[in-house]
C-alpha cells in the first residue's frame, strides 16, 4: 500500500455488513423464531473509496442511515470493516494501537465524555492522565484552548451545570487537549443555538489553521459545511455519490435554476414561465430548467413590469434534497 | 366509576402487552427456580444443623417459604410497579395526566400498571405452600385455607398501604429510588418467621413494616397456628394503615406542583 | 494498553470526590445492605442457641463477629455489574470508551477502587452501631489484621477480573441474564455470603476451594475473625493471587473478540 506521507486517510473499497435478525409479530412467528433464524443483511457501507489530505477539512454528507457515521468510526477504530482497506495516519484504525488513538480525536454531537459531576476544569486533568501529556505541554494547550473557547468562567463549575452550548465547548476543548493530528466531528453543532453553532465552527477552522489538523465532519447543517469545508463527500446507502468541492455539487446535480422577480404589479400568473416556487404579492421565485434560464428570463423582461430580476443556484439544501432522492449518479 | 371494574381493564391491557415478550417467561420462570432452588438449599442448610427454629418445624418453614415467595410475586406483580411508576411521574411531573382522569386519582396510580410475568412466583409459592401443606399432615381444612386468605389479603393491602405512603412522599422528597431499596432488604426479612428476630427487631417488622403480617401471619395460618386474635389485630391494623394511607395520599396531592417548576 | 500510576492516581481522584457527592445514596444503599445479614445472624444465632451455644464452631458472638465483617467485604465486592455492558453498548456509551488509548479494565478498576475509599469510611459508623447491638466477639492479633487489608483488596480485584470478564459474554449473546444470575447464585451458596463454609456439608466444604467464590468474600472474613492459621492465610493470599490472574487473562483473552463482535447502535 503506497501512500505519500502527506495523505491523512486513505481508504479503499470500504466495506460495512451487518446481519440483522428479521422477526414478524405474532405468535406462530415467534414460536417459528425459536427453530429458524431470519435475517438479512444490511450493506451500511458499501464500498467506497477516497483520500484525504493532510490539513484537508472534509464534510461528509447524507441523510440518516446513509453510512457516513458507520464510516467514520470505521477510520476511527471503533468498527471493524467487513472489507476493503482503511488508513489513517498510516495505522490500521482497527488495530486500536496506542499511538494510533493518541493522534485523533472523535467528538459526537450531544454526547458527553466529561465526568458529568465534576468541575471541567478536573475533567481535563483526567484527560491529561489518560493520554498522558507532559505537564507542560497539558498547561500551555489547556491554556490555549480556555482562551479559544473563552471558557474561563465555566472551567470551575460541575459540566451537569453548564448549558448545551456550554458544554459542546468544553467538551470540544477537552477533546483537543492532545493536540489530535485528525479530527472525526460526528453533527459537532446538533441541537445548538446559532450563536454557538457559529463559535465552534470558528473554533475548528482556528484548530485547523493552526495546527493543521486534518478534519472530518459530518453535519446536517449545510451552515457547517458551507463554513468549514472546502471539500464534500455526499454517501447514500453506503455508496460515495460524490467527491469535490461544495460549487461544483451544486453545477453538478442541478438542472434547474431559480429566477427571482419583483414586478410593479401583484398577482399575475406566472405559471406559464415555470414552476412557481413562492409568490409573494410583488415578488415571485420561479424554478427553471438551466438550459431555458436566458430564455425565460427574455421572456419575462419582455413581457411583464419588472422592476427586479436575479437568477441564482437553488439552495444548496434542495440541492441534496435532490441528490438523495435520485438514483445513484456516476 | 366502577373501581374492580377499572382494576380488571386495566390489567387486561397490562396483561395483553406484556404477553408480546414471551421471552420474558422464560427469564422469569428461570430466576424464580433459582431463588427457589437457593430457598430450599438454605433450609436444608439450617436443619442440617438443627430440627427446629424457634418452634418452627421444617415443613412449617417451607410454609413460611412459600408464603414468603407468593406475596413477594403479588407485591411484584401489582404494588411495585405502580408506585415505581408514580416516583417516576411526581419526579417528571407526568402526574398530570393520571389526575385528570374521571376516576379517584388513588386508585388509578395503584392499578394501572402489572408485570404479569412476576406472577410466576405466585404460581410456585403456591406450590411451595401445596409441598408444605402435604408435608405437614395436620389439619389443613376449610378454615385454614379461610383463615390463609384473609391473613394475606390483609398483609397484602398493608404493605400496599405502606408503600404508597412513603412514594407519596416523593411528593415532597423527589429523590426517593433508594427508599426501594430499602423496602426490598427489609421484605428479605420475611423469609423467616417473625419470632425469631429480638424484640425490639420485631416491633419494627410488625407495626413500622408490617412485613410480619404480610408473611408470617398467613403462614402462621397454614400451619395452624393462627389465632383469632392475631387476625382480628391484623385487621385493625390493616385499617389503621389503609386509612392513614389515604390521608397521606390526599395531603400530598394537595402540596403537588408539576416538579418542572 | 498500559496505563500509568499518574491515571490511577487521577481517576481514583475523580472517583472519591464524585462518590462524595453521592453520600446519601450511598449510604441509603449500605443501610438496605445491612438487612441480608442482620438475618442470617438472627437465623444463626437462633440455631446456635437451640444446640446449646455452638453451631459448626460459632458461637453467638462469633456469628456476630462474622456477620459484622461481612458487611465490609460485601461493599468491597462491589464491582462493575456485568449487566453495564449491555447499557454501554446500547446507549453507546461504548464508543467513549473505546476512543481513549486505554484499556476499559484500567478506566474501571481505577474507578471503583476510588469508590472503595469512599465506601470504607462510610462504612466506619454502620460497623460501630452494629457492634454495638449485636457485641461481637473480635479480637484479631496485628498480623491477622495486616492479612487482612490485604486479602480484602485482593478480594475486590478477583471479583472485579472476573465479573469483567463475565460481562463481557453481552457481546456474545442477547440472552445474558441467564448466565449472570447462574453465577449470583453460585456465589451466594458457595462463597460464605449465606453462611460461613464452616456449617457447609463436608463435600462442599472442599469443592469451595476450588472456585474463585470463598478466595473473593469469606477467605477475608475468616482472616480477620481468628478462623485461620497463618500457613491457611498465606495459601489464601496465593490463591486470590491465582484467581486474580485468571481473571485479568480472561479479559486479556476475550477483548479483543468482543469487540469484533461489536456491531456499533445508530447510523
Amino acid at each position: 500500500m503506497l501512500i505519500s506521507n502527506t495523505t491523512a486517510i486513505h481508504v479503499r473499497d470500504l466495506r460495512k455488513t451487518y446481519i440483522v435478525p428479521e422477526r414478524e409479530g405474532g405468535l406462530k412467528a415467534a414460536l417459528r423464531s425459536l427453530v429458524q433464524r431470519k435475517s438479512r443483511e444490511v450493506r451500511a457501507v458499501d464500498g467506497i473509496t477516497f483520500e484525504v489530505s493532510r490539513g484537508e477539512v472534509v464534510g461528509f454528507l447524507g441523510p440518516n442511515g446513509a453510512g457516513k457515521t458507520t464510516t467514520l468510526k470505521m477510520l476511527s477504530g471503533l468498527l471493524y470493516p467487513t472489507g476493503g482497506e482503511v488508513s489513517v495516519l498510516g495505522h490500521t484504525p482497527s488495530r486500536r494501537e496506542n499511538d494510533f488513538l493518541r493522534q485523533i480525536t472523535l467528538v459526537m454531537g450531544q454526547r458527553n465524555q466529561l465526568v458529568w459531576d465534576i468541575p471541567a476544569i478536573d475533567s481535563f486533568d483526567l484527560n491529561r492522565a489518560i493520554y498522558r501529556l507532559p505537564a507542560a505541554d497539558y498547561r500551555r494547550m489547556r491554556d490555549e484552548l480556555i482562551e479559544l473557547l473563552d471558557l474561563q468562567e465555566l472551567m470551575r463549575k460541575p459540566v451537569r451545570n453548564l448549558s448545551l452550548g456550554e458544554r459542546m465547548k468544553v467538551e470540544m476543548a477537552a477533546a483537543m487537549l492532545h493536540r489530535p493530528q485528525v479530527l472525526f466531528l460526528d453533527e459537532p453543532t446538533i441541537g445548538l443555538d446559532v450563536t454557538m453553532q457559529r463559535r465552534i465552527r470558528a473554533f475548528v477552522a482556528e484548530y485547523n489553521r493552526r495546527s493543521g489538523a486534518t478534519v472530518l465532519l459530518t453535519s446536517h447543517y449545510m451552515a457547517d459545511v458551507e463554513a468549514l469545508c472546502r471539500r464534500v463527500i455526499v454517501i447514500h446507502h453506503g455508496k460515495l455519490l460524490y467527491d469535490g468541492d461544495l460549487g461544483g455539487l451544486v453545477e453538478r446535480f442541478t438542472a434547474h435554476k431559480t429566477i427571482e422577480v419583483t414586478l410593479g404589479s401583484n398577482a399575475v400568473d406566472l405559471s406559464s414561465y415555470g414552476e412557481v416556487v413562492a409568490q409573494d404579492g410583488e415578488r415571485a421565485t420561479l424554478r427553471v430548467l438551466k438550459a431555458e434560464t436566458s430564455r425565460i428570463t427574455a421572456r419575462l423582461l419582455a413581457d411583464l413590469p419588472v422592476t427586479d430580476l436575479v437568477v441564482e443556484d437553488p439552495p444548496i439544501d434542495d440541492v441534496i434534497e435532490h441528490v438523495f432522492t435520485q438514483e445513484m449518479i456516476r | 366509576m366502577n373501581y374492580l371494574r377499572l382494576a380488571w381493564l386495566y390489567l387486561r391491557v397490562g396483561v395483553l402487552n406484556e404477553l408480546q415478550y414471551r421471552a420474558n417467561f422464560f427469564v422469569q420462570l428461570f430466576q424464580s427456580l433459582l431463588a427457589l432452588g437457593t430457598g430450599l438449599v438454605v433450609l436444608g442448610l439450617v436443619f442440617g444443623h438443627t430440627n427446629e427454629l424457634g418452634g418452627w418445624s421444617r415443613a412449617e418453614l417451607l410454609a413460611v417459604m412459600g408464603v414468603h415467595i407468593l406475596m413477594g410475586g403479588l407485591i411484584r406483580t401489582m404494588i411495585q410497579p405502580n408506585m415505581e411508576r408514580l416516583m417516576g411521574d411526581v419526579q417528571r411531573g407526568t402526574l398530570d395526566y393520571a389526575l385528570t382522569k374521571p376516576a379517584d386519582a388513588q386508585v388509578l396510580v395503584s392499578v394501572r400498571e402489572v408485570r404479569i410475568w412476576q406472577s410466576v412466583d405466585v404460581l410456585m409459592g403456591l406450590l411451595v405452600l401445596a409441598a408444605a401443606v402435604l408435608q405437614l399432615q395436620g389439619r389443613f381444612g376449610i378454615w385454614q385455607a379461610l383463615g390463609f386468605l384473609a391473613a394475606l389479603a390483609l398483609g397484602g393491602l398493608m404493605i400496599y398501604s405502606l408503600w404508597l405512603m412513603v412514594t407519596t412522599g416523593a411528593f415532597w422528597v423527589v429523590r426517593m429510588e433508594n427508599i426501594l431499596e430499602l423496602f426490598e432488604g427489609i421484605y428479605h426479612a420475611g423469609r423467616w418467621p417473625v419470632g425469631i428476630y429480638p424484640d425490639w427487631l420485631r416491633t419494627g417488622l410488625t407495626f413500622l413494616v408490617p412485613v410480619a403480617f404480610a408473611v408470617t401471619v398467613p403462614a402462621e395460618a397454614i400451619t395452624g397456628r393462627l389465632t383469632a386474635q392475631t387476625l382480628i389485630g391484623a385487621a385493625a391494623l390493616t385499617a389503621v394503615m389503609m386509612t392513614a394511607a389515604r390521608m397521606v395520599w390526599k395531603f400530598g396531592l394537595r402540596n403537588y406542583t408539576g416538579a418542572s417548576a | 494498553m498500559s496505563a500509568s500510576l499518574d491515571f490511577y492516581l487521577t481517576q481514583m481522584k475523580t472517583a472519591i470526590v464524585v462518590q462524595f457527592q453521592y453520600r446519601v445514596a450511598n449510604y441509603f444503599y449500605m443501610i438496605g445492605m445491612i438487612a441480608e445479614p442482620v438475618v442470617y445472624l438472627v437465623v444463626w444465632t437462633t440455631v446456635a442457641r437451640a444446640q446449646g451455644g455452638t453451631v459448626g464452631g460459632y458461637t453467638a458472638e462469633a456469628f456476630a463477629a462474622y456477620y459484622i465483617v461481612w458487611t465490609l467485604v460485601r461493599n468491597m465486592n462491589i464491582v462493575l455489574t456485568p449487566y453495564a455492558w449491555e447499557n454501554r453498548i446500547r446507549q453507546g456509551d461504548l464508543a467513549a470508551e473505546l476512543i481513549r488509548p486505554l484499556h476499559p479494565f484500567h478506566f474501571d478498576l481505577a474507578y471503583f477502587a476510588g469508590w472503595k475509599f469512599v465506601a470504607i469510611v462510610m462504612w466506619l459508623p454502620i460497623a460501630v452501631a452494629l457492634a454495638l447491638i449485636f457485641k461481637p466477639a473480635l479480637d484479631p492479633t496485628a498480623g491477622e489484621a495486616a492479612a487482612f487489608v490485604v486479602a480484602l483488596w485482593g478480594g475486590f480485584f478477583v471479583r472485579f477480573g472476573l465479573l469483567w470478564a463475565l460481562g463481557l459474554v453481552t457481546f456474545f449473546t442477547t440472552r445474558v441474564s441467564a448466565v449472570f444470575e447462574l453465577y449470583f447464585t453460585a456465589e451466594l451458596l458457595l462463597s460464605g455470603r449465606l453462611a460461613p463454609i464452616s456449617l457447609m456439608p463436608q463435600w462442599v466444604q472442599g469443592l469451595v476451594n476450588f472456585l474463585p467464590f470463598k478466595w473473593a468474600f469469606g477467605f477475608p472474613i475468616e482472616v480477620l475473625i481468628g478462623q485461620l492459621t497463618p500457613a491457611q492465610i498465606v495459601t489464601g493470599l496465593l490463591a486470590q493471587a491465582a484467581w486474580s490472574l485468571f481473571g485479568v487473562g480472561l479479559v486479556w483473552l476475550l477483548w479483543r473478540p468482543s469487540l469484533r463482535r461489536f456491531a456499533a447502535v445508530g447510523g
